[in-house]
C-alpha cells in the first residue's frame, strides 16, 4: 500500500513539473493558431482558430515579415559557418592533441585565456573591423564573424581525441603514412561522434544567435535579416500588438528543424563528452 | 617563469649565433631576406622571402607609416564640410578619422611584430641550412619542403587559417578595445565628425568615482554584486536542479523515464530566444499570467500580504527590481535545468554499479547513497564544468537582455544617470552603453574588468587541466 502511494506521489510530482515546463510552449503553439493577430491577454486558448498566421508568414511578406528570406539567409549562413568552423575546430584540436611541437602548451593556454574575453565586448570592435572592410549587412560578413574564431573552441574535441590510442597512430607511422594521412584516415573517422556534435553545434549558432546579428545586420531592410532578428523585431513595442501571433507561428516553424538537430546533437554530446571523460 | 626567461634568452642567443657565425649568405639575409636560400640553391624559397620583404616594405610605406605617424594624437584635422553654392555640392576636407587611425595603427603594429618574428626565424633557418651544408647533410628541395608541411611541420599547415581567423576576430578587436579604454571615444567624440584622443587612466578613475553627475561608481558596484549573485544562483540552481531531476527520472520506481525526459526536452528544443521572448510576454504587466492571477485572486492576496504594492493592479513580474530578479532566476531554472538534466543523465548512467551495489548491501539507504556516492562522483566529473558555467553565466547576455530589454525601466535616478538598470549584468550594461549611448570608453573599461574577473575564475580550473599531464593518462 505504502509503495503505491509513493509511486502515485512520485508521478504526480513529475506530471506537475512537466506541466510547468510545457505551459509556455503550449501557449506558443496555441497562439500561433489564433485567429487574432496581437497578444491574447484575456484567455489562454484563442477564441477563434485559424491558419492565417502561418499563411502570413510564408505568403504575405510585408516590410516586417520576410520569413522566407530570413530562413534562406539563416540557412546559407549556417551551412557555411558549419563547414568553416568544423574544419577549424578539427584542425586545431588535432594539432593540440596529437602533434608535438615547440610552444604547444603556450598556445593552448593563450587560447584559453583569449576565449575568456567576453564575446559581447569584442563584438563592438568586430563590428568596426567588419565595417571598415565593408562586410556588414552581408552573408559573407556573418559567416566570417561566426566561424573565424571557431578555432578557440577546440577543448571538447581535443579532449575526445586525447582518448584515441597512440598505438594506432604509431602503427600508421611505421607503415609510412604522413601526418596528413593519419589525420584524414585515422583520427577523423575515429572522432565521428564528436565531429557530428561539432557540426550540429556550429550549424545551430546562426539560428540562435541574436546579439552579433543585431549588430552586424543593421541596414533596417527586413530581407537582410536572420530569423532571430526578424522575430525579435516583431516584438518591438509598436509592432507587438499586430504581429505577436505571427511571431508565435515563426517560433513554431523554426523550432521543428532545430529541435530535431538538437536531439541528435545531445545524443552525440553525451556519447562523446561523458564517454571520453569517464574513462579517466 | 624562470623557464620562460630561459626560453626567450635562448631565442635571442640563437639569433646572435646565427648572425655571428653565418657566412656571406646568412649575413646578406639580414638585408635581403632570401639571400641565404639562394646561396644554398633554394631558389623558390629565396624568391618567396624576397617577395615577402617587398610586400612588407610596401605595407610599411603606404599603410603603417601614415597611420602610425598620427597614432600619438589620433588625428588633428577636424572634419569640415563646405557647401559650394556654385556646383551645389558639399566639399569635405581631408579629415582624420580617429577610429580608423587607431584600428589601422594596431593592425600595422601587429604586422610589424609578426614580420620581426619571421625575420628572426628566417635568419635562423638560413643558418641552419649553412650548418647542414657544412656537415655534408642533405638540403631539402622545394618539393621536400612542401612535403614536410604535411608531415613534421603539419601543425603549421593546420594552424595557419584558424590562427588568422582568431587574429581577425579576437586578438585585433581585443587590442582595439583595450586601446579605446584609454581614449575619450564617446558620443561627443564620434568619428568621422569629431576626433577623439588619448586620456590615460581617466576612464578607469571615472568608473570608480561617485558624484552627483557621474554615478558610474555607484552603478558599477551595484551591477557587479548582482552579476556575481546571479552567476552563483544561476549556476547552482540549474546544476542541482538538473541532478535532482535526472536522479528522479532515472529512478527505477519511475515508470516511462523516456517519456518524461522527452517532455522536458520539448521545452528546450525551442530556440532560446523564442522561449525567452515568449516568456517575457507571458509575464508582461498586462499579460496572460497577470489576467489569470487577478481572476483567481492571487494579485489581491499578494497585495494583502504586502508583496505587491497596493496601488498596482497587476503583479510586476518583470518590472519591479526584486520581482524581476527572482523571476529571472526562476525563468533561468526553467531554461537551464533540462540541459543540466541531460548532461547529468549521461554522467549518472556511467556510475560504477558495483559501488552502488555494495553500499546497498551494507545497508545504506537511497538518501545516503545519493549524498555519499552519487554526488561526489557527479561532482568529480562535472566539477570543472561548474566553473565554466559560472563564467558563462557572468556573461549570460541572452537571458537578461531578452527578458528585460524594452520591458524593465529603472526608477533609480542614480542608475539611470549612468544608463544602467538594477537587473543588468555587466555585459548587458556594456552592450547598452555602446549600442544605445555610444559610450565606448566606459564600455571598454567595463569589458576589461569583466575579463579580469572571468580570467581569475577560469585560471583556477584550467591551470590544473593544462599543467597536469592528464591528457596522456587516457590513452
Amino acid at each position: 500500500m505504502k509503495k503505491t502511494v509513493g509511486s502515485i506521489v512520485r508521478h504526480l510530482v513529475l506530471a506537475f513539473l512537466a506541466v510547468i515546463w510545457l505551459v509556455p510552449i503550449l501557449w506558443l503553439v496555441v497562439t500561433s493558431f489564433s485567429g487574432y493577430k496581437g497578444i491574447n491577454t484575456a484567455h489562454f486558448f484563442p477564441e477563434t482558430w485559424s491558419l492565417n498566421n502561418y499563411k502570413a508568414l510564408f505568403f504575405e511578406p510585408d516590410s516586417v515579415v520576410q520569413y522566407g528570406a530570413w530562413f534562406k539567409n539563416t540557412l546559407i549562413i549556417a551551412i557555411f559557418t558549419c563547414i568553416v568552423s568544423t574544419s577549424f575546430v578539427l584542425m586545431v584540436s588535432y594539432t593540440m592533441s596529437c602533434l608535438r611541437f615547440k610552444g604547444r602548451k603556450g598556445l593552448m593556454s593563450f587560447g584559453i585565456i583569449l576565449n575568456m574575453f567576453p564575446g559581447v565586448l569584442s563584438m563592438i570592435a568586430v563590428y568596426f573591423v567588419m565595417k571598415s572592410i565593408g562586410l556588414t549587412n552581408s552573408h559573407l560578413g556573418m559567416i566570417i564573424v561566426y566561424s573565424a574564431g571557431a578555432g578557440l573552441g577546440y577543448l571538447i574535441t581535443k579532449g575526445f581525441m586525447d582518448t584515441i590510442s597512440t598505438s594506432l597512430r604509431e602503427a600508421a607511422w611505421l607503415e609510412g603514412a604522413s601526418e596528413a594521412t593519419i589525420f584524414f584516415k585515422i583520427i577523423i573517422p575515429l572522432s565521428q561522434p564528436i565531429i557530428v556534435y561539432t557540426i550540429i553545434n556550429s550549424f545551430l549558432v546562426p539560428w540562435g544567435d541574436f546579439v552579433l546579428a543585431k549588430l552586424m545586420l543593421n541596414s533596417g531592410i527586413a530581407t537582410d535579416w536572420t530569423i532571430a532578428i526578424g522575430l525579435f523585431n516583431m516584438l518591438n513595442k509598436s509592432l507587438v500588438n499586430k504581429y505577436f501571433s505571427i511571431f508565435c507561428a515563426g517560433g513554431v516553424i523554426v523550432s521543428i528543424p532545430i529541435s530535431a538537430l538538437f536531439v541528435l546533437m545531445q545524443k552525440f554530446y553525451v556519447e562523446g563528452v561523458t564517454g571520453g571523460s569517464v574513462k579517466g | 617563469m624562470k623557464n620562460k626567461k630561459k626560453l626567450s634568452g635562448n631565442y635571442f642567443k640563437d639569433f646572435g649565433t646565427a648572425v655571428a657565425k653565418g657566412d656571406m649568405g646568412v649575413k646578406l639575409s639580414l638585408l635581403v631576406m632570401g639571400a641565404g636560400y639562394f646561396a644554398r640553391k633554394q631558389i623558390i624559397n629565396g624568391l618567396i622571402m624576397i617577395a615577402l620583404e617587398i610586400v612588407f616594405i610596401m605595407t610599411c610605406v603606404f599603410y603603417a607609416a601614415p597611420n602610425l605617424a598620427k597614432f600619438g594624437t589620433l588625428g588633428t584635422v577636424q572634419f569640415e564640410q563646405v557647401f559650394d553654392p556654385l556646383t551645389m555640392t558639399s566639399k569635405v576636407n581631408d579629415y582624420d578619422n580617429s577610429f580608423l587611425i587607431l584600428l589601422n595603427s594596431i593592425i600595422a603594429l601587429f604586422i610589424i611584430a609578426v614580420f620581426i618574428l619571421v625575420y628572426i626565424g628566417n635568419i635562423k633557418a638560413v643558418y641552419r641550412l649553412q650548418v647542414r651544408k657544412e656537415a655534408g647533410k642533405h638540403i631539402n628541395t622545394f618539393r621536400e619542403d612542401i612535403r614536410a608541411l604535411f608531415n613534421e611541420k603539419f601543425h603549421i599547415t593546420l594552424l595557419t587559417l584558424p590562427c588568422l581567423g582568431i587574429i581577425l576576430m579576437n586578438i585585433i578587436p581585443i587590442l582595439v578595445l583595450v586601446a579605446v579604454a584609454f581614449t575619450n571615444y564617446d558620443q561627443q567624440h564620434m568619428p568621422p565628425s569629431a576626433l577623439f584622443t588619448w586620456v590615460g587612466w581617466k576612464n578607469f578613475k571615472q568608473l570608480f568615482t561617485n558624484s552627483t553627475t557621474v554615478t558610474f561608481g555607484y552603478s558599477f558596484g551595484k551591477i557587479l554584486i548582482w552579476t556575481l549573485e546571479w552567476a552563483l544562483l544561476a549556476t547552482l540552481t540549474t546544476f542541482i536542479g538538473g541532478i535532482l531531476m535526472a536522479q528522479f527520472i532515472n529512478n527505477k520506481k519511475t515508470k516511462l523515464p523516456k517519456l518524461w525526459r522527452t517532455l522536458f526536452m520539448v521545452a528546450i528544443a525551442v530556440p532560446q530566444f523564442v522561449t525567452l521572448l515568449l516568456v517575457r510576454n507571458f509575464f508582461a504587466d498586462s499579460g496572460i499570467v497577470n489576467t489569470i492571477c487577478s481572476n483567481i485572486g492571487l494579485t489581491d492576496f499578494l497585495k494583502s500580504i504586502g508583496l505587491v504594492n497596493s496601488n498596482l493592479t497587476y503583479i510586476p513580474f518583470l518590472t519591479n527590481p526584486t520581482w524581476a530578479k527572482v523571476m529571472i532566476v526562476l525563468i533561468n531554472i526553467w531554461v537551464g535545468v533540462p540541459y543540466q538534466m541531460l548532461i547529468a543523465t549521461g554522467v549518472l548512467m556511467n556510475i560504477p554499479v558495483d559501488q552502488l551495489e555494495s553500499a546497498r548491501i551494507d545497508g545504506a539507504n537511497s538518501f545516503q547513497i545519493f549524498w555519499k556516492i552519487t554526488m561526489p562522483y557527479v561532482l568529480f566529473i562535472t566539477g570543472p564544468s561548474l566553473i565554466t558555467d559560472f563564467v558563462k553565466n557572468i556573461n549570460n547576455f541572452n537571458v537578461i537582455y531578452l527578458l528585460t530589454q524594452d520591458v524593465y525601466v529603472t526608477s533609480d535616478q542614480l542608475l539611470a544617470n549612468s544608463n544602467a538598470k538594477e537587473v543588468d549584468l555587466l555585459v548587458t550594461w556594456l552592450f547598452r552603453l555602446t549600442n544605445e549611448y555610444y559610450n565606448y570608453k566606459i564600455a571598454s573599461v567595463i569589458g576589461i574588468l569583466v575579463f579580469i574577473i572571468c580570467a581569475a575564475f577560469t585560471l583556477i580550473t584550467f591551470t590544473q587541466t593544462i599543467k597536469g599531464n592528464r591528457e596522456e593518462d587516457f590513452r
